[in-house]
């Protein structure tokens, strides 16, 4: 019986092992997962630059809604990518120990990036305009949780 | 109450100043960053896609990634179309421009039925695709200037 039963607990640590695995990155070593998540922040900055210039009228606005849609799904990406919690990269200490508030920044980035896509589609630049500075949120956050080069 | 009234008569001016300047033409370094920074997308992507597939990074960001590159690739179709030398970009581009945007758009329809099949039937169903839609280095070779070292 007791030997059952350990039998039973250690498929069930096995089971307990396996589904922390399956889900994502269990296999990543941390390099792997910092460079996937600077590459989500390098996507971020170059349609965050682009959209900028179409904002500013240095380069007309025929891309401006496909600018604000990327922006929201790599706001997605950016907020599954830090999920691993591996620390190192820029990310600072802080990030992890006030995770809760971290987390909290990145639902309201992805919300109001969602929002800003949504309405481009219908009210083009002067939407966007308006729009543009409470969703893209990136210093706000980068002030307190990456590390100042 | 004159405060007010100078304030809203700034934001009128604000306004006029920047909605006309739309049509003016673009400066051609801008129009080069602004191609640029989307390629730059497009190569950060294809990593971090890449990476979902090898077990680096969150399986189920796989269709976030494909998505991301079929809007970029509709992005880049159109900003190549002010046709501005320099940059990385060949003479060829512009002296076989036929050839050069029918590549851009076959990248443009597969990376978007990429992005779709991944919607519907996720990594499995869409690796397939891949190589098919994300012909960059075919476009390369003939069009960009190797890279400097
Ligand atoms: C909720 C927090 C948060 C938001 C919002 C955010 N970032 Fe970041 N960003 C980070 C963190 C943390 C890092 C450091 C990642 C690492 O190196 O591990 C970072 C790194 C970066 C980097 C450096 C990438 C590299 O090459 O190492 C860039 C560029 C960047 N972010 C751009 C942006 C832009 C542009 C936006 C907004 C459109 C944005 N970020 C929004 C947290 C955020
Ligand atoms: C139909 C042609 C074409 C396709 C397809 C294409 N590219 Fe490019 N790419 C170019 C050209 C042309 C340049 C040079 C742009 C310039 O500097 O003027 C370039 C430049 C680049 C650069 C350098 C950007 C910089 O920092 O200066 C990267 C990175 C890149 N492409 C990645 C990709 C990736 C990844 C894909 C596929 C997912 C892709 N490209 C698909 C034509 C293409």
């Amino acid at each position: 019986m007791t030997s059952f039963v350990k039998i039973v607990g250690g498929f069930a640590i096995v089971a307990v092992i396996a589904a922390s695995a399956v889900p994502f990155v269990a296999r990543a070593d941390d390099k792997d997962a910092i460079d996937y998540r600077e590459n989500i922040m390098k996507s971020l900055d170059a349609q965050t630059a682009d959209l900028g210039m179409i904002v500013s009228t240095q380069i007309p606005d025929d891309n401006l809604v496909a600018h604000t849609k990327a922006l929201a799904i790599l706001a997605k990406q950016a907020q599954k990518s830090f999920e691993s919690k591996i620390p190192g990269g820029d990310a600072k200490p802080e990030l992890w120990a006030n995770y809760a508030d971290f987390q909290k920044r990145m639902d309201d980035f992805v919300a109001k990036t969602a929002d800003m896509a949504a309405s481009a589609e219908k009210g083009g630049m002067p939407v966007v305009m308006e729009k543009m500075v409470p969703a893209l949120t990136c210093k706000g956050c980068h002030d307190l949780y990456r590390v100042k080069k | 109450m004159t405060r007010l009234l100078q304030f809203a008569a700034g934001l009128a001016f604000a306004a006029a100043l920047t909605l006309p300047a739309i049509v003016r033409a673009s400066e051609p370094d801008d129009v080069i960053e602004y191609r640029k920074n989307i390629m730059k997308t497009l190569g950060a992507q294809a990593a971090a896609l890449n990476a979902t597939l090898q077990g680096k990074a969150p399986a189920e960001s796989f269709t976030l990634h494909a998505q991301v590159l079929a809007i970029a690739a509709s992005e880049a179709l159109i900003a190549f179309t002010p046709k501005v030398e320099g940059g990385d970009s060949k003479p060829e581009v512009w002296a076989k421009w036929d050839d050069f945007s029918k590549k851009m758009k076959e990248f443009a329809a597969n990376t978007a039925d990429l992005a779709k099949t991944a919607e519907a039937g996720g990594a499995a169903a869409a690796q397939p695709k891949m190589q098919g839609a994300l012909t960059c280095k075919g476009c390369h070779d003939t069009y960009r200037q190797p890279l400097k070292k």
